[in-house]
């Protein structure tokens, strides 16, 4: 290739998305302030859009890019009603975490 | 790929656009009509709209049309699960004219039609695309749902459901998007290649989509969820949650199972599903024995009932499938039956909802106790009763299927909840030690209504034993 820009290999943007994929996991299960958690599955929705582009190239198929546009839309719908619910949980507490929240026990 | 979008392909989607536009409907008369008026309002636009939808959907039960492009398949299979998903609908909706004062019914309403889009779409999806987009709008609108009234019990119960569900949601994405990438389409139909039996990604990817799905329809272990929101959400959100997010969920599931697997390796692929089913079938009848309240009783009880239905499904046969919509349709009617009685039940809001209420009920409520008997009885699986027939025809293909194993976990698991069960009939027909402070039944006739035609049709589908002949194919 002559192009300055090496091609990246397919194999480096699966391990990049599994890294976030694995953060976000991390960060959901570790963090206990509930818009962190929020912003670690955003990262999982992302590491998964990371993964559909580069599929989408690997296979020249858009129907990856039209699925990382909808995961985007669908992921900004999530976030303002999670950032609503939060408000609402904790309107009335001085900070945020969520082992406050447990009236309900499974 | 021809990809021309034609009349036909909105036509498939006339019944999810009918819900939809019902919502808005509802959301424009709130604006414009009384406080009281507007209840009452809400709720007869939402049935009504409800009703046309139902009718709609069900003339396109002999089409099997995929539209847009394989995307969204209509007919047979999908119309089946979209009726459930309506008649969930009907039957929730209505109890919201019994309890909640402080709900604003007007939004719930609207609400709970568009998550009801949700399912209906996932009923149809054959594409990963559609049945993301289904689930997530089925979700979201739970979310809010489930957060709507003022309790602070039912806004920890949404903030728990949020949380947990969308992390359910990224595992399944993540899952979605490497199934893309052993496939190279969206289109479920693609996924069955033979070649991807050896493909990593595939394995990958397929289980993290069934991680997705088992928290969905809690299963064991990912159902720790189901208690806490089901006991913190309104009971007419509860009653719709309990039947259309597992008919949903459970419709992406078989569509799986019977349509996106290679051939070669389903066997082995699919046997965690039905190992988490066996485990749920003992979990969710074990958890039922310690609980206090029906809500919570109903989530334990939904997680083996799912269990049931999974049983049916193991061993990919028709009949199965055939079955395992019998036995669906038998729990959503006891279900909502159950509600029902609950809603009749609550005087202030949430007292229908406590088991302690129900001692000594048939003294001061006959008909009450006697129809929450007939489904409880029904959710043991004893005759006369659909739950019965359910389970013998479950039984029966587990068997010729060669998963007598499951069967035996379900007989089992049927042994351990009579005891829950009874205990419930017991109490109801047995003596009242506390003098509970009730004033006069609240007046719900449509609450009564529902329960009474829910305990009919209990009662009548264990004598024709109908089940839908038009299911396959799936995809095309």
């Amino acid at each position: 290739m002559t192009s300055s820009l090496l091609p990246v290999a397919l194999g480096n943007y699966i391990a990049l998305s599994a890294v976030l994929f694995f953060m976000g996991v991390v960060g959901v299960i570790v963090r206990r302030n509930p818009l962190v958690m929020l912003m670690s599955i955003e990262l999982m929705f992302n590491a998964a859009n990371l993964l559909f582009m580069a599929f989408a190239r690997a296979w020249m198929n858009n129907a990856g890019h039209i699925f990382a546009f909808l995961v985007i839309t669908v992921a900004a719908a999530e976030a303002a009603i999670g950032l609503a619910i939060v408000v609402a949980v904790f309107r009335t507490a001085k900070h945020v975490d969520v082992d406050d929240v447990a009236m309900l026990k499974g | 790929m021809t990809n021309m979008v034609n009349g036909a392909d909105w036509a498939a989607l006339a019944p999810l656009g009918i819900v939809a536009v019902t919502a808005l409907v509802v959301l424009l008369v709130d604006l414009v009509a009384r406080d009281h008026a507007s209840r009452n309002a809400s709720i007869a636009i939402g049935v009504a709209g409800t009703l046309v939808a139902a009718f709609v959907c069900a003339r396109g039960y002999g089409i099997n049309y995929a539209a847009f492009g394989g995307a969204f398949v209509q007919g047979g299979f999908s119309t089946v699960f979209q009726e459930i998903v309506l008649a969930a609908v009907l039957g929730s909706l209505v109890l919201f004219a019994a309890i909640g004062k402080e709900t604003r019914v007007a939004a719930a309403v609207a609400l709970m039609l568009w998550s009801a889009c949700g399912a209906m779409l996932m009923a149809g999806a054959a594409s990963l695309m559609t049945i993301f987009l289904g689930l997530e709008l089925l979700s979201l609108a739970l979310y809010c749902l489930c957060g709507l009234s003022d309790r602070p019990t039912a806004r920890e119960a949404a903030l728990k459901y949020l949380i947990l569900s969308s992390t359910a949601s990224g595992f399944m994405l993540y899952g979605m998007a490497l199934l893309f990438g052993a496939s190279g389409s969206v289109q479920l139909s693609a996924l069955v290649a033979p070649a991807l039996a050896v493909s990593p990604l595939y394995w990958v990817g397929s289980g993290l989509f069934f991680v997705g799905i088992a928290f969905k329809l809690s299963l064991v272990p990912f159902h720790t969820w189901a208690p806490d929101v089901y006991e913190g959400a309104p009971l007419p959100v509860t009653a719709f949650m309990s039947v259309a997010t597992k008919a949903g969920t459970l419709a992406v599931l078989a569509r799986f199972i019977y349509a996106a697997v290679p051939s070669t390796i389903a066997e082995k692929l699919l046997l965690p599903i039905w190992v988490i089913a066996a485990i749920s079938m003992i979990a969710g009848n074990v958890g039922m024995l310690a609980q206090h309240d029906l809500k919570r009783l109903i989530a334990f009880s939904g997680i083996a009932q799912v269990g049931y239905i999974l049983t049916a499904l193991a061993g990919g046969s028709a009949l199965g499938l055939r079955y395992a919509i019998y036995y669906l349709v038998a729990y959503a009617v006891m279900n909502l039956g159950a509600f029902a009685i609950a809603a009749t039940l609550s005087g202030d809001g949430e007292e229908g909802s406590r088991l302690a209420n129900y001692r000594g009920l048939a003294k001061r409520r006959p008909l009450a106790a006697a129809l929450m008997s007939v489904f409880l009885i029904a959710m043991a699986g004893l005759p006369p009763t659909a739950g019965f027939l359910g389970k013998i025809l479950i039984l029966s293909s587990s068997v010729s299927t060669g998963y007598a194993w499951l069967g035996g976990v379900l007989i089992a698991g049927t042994a351990i909840s009579l005891y829950a069960y009874a205990k419930i009939v017991r109490a109801m027909y047995g003596r009242d030690e506390h003098a509970h402070p009730h004033g006069a039944a609240p007046a719900v006739p449509l609450a009564w209504a529902s329960a009474i035609i829910c305990a009919v049709v209990v009662i009548v589908m264990a004598f024709y034993p109908l089940t839908p002949s038009n299911i396959l194919p799936l995809v095309r």
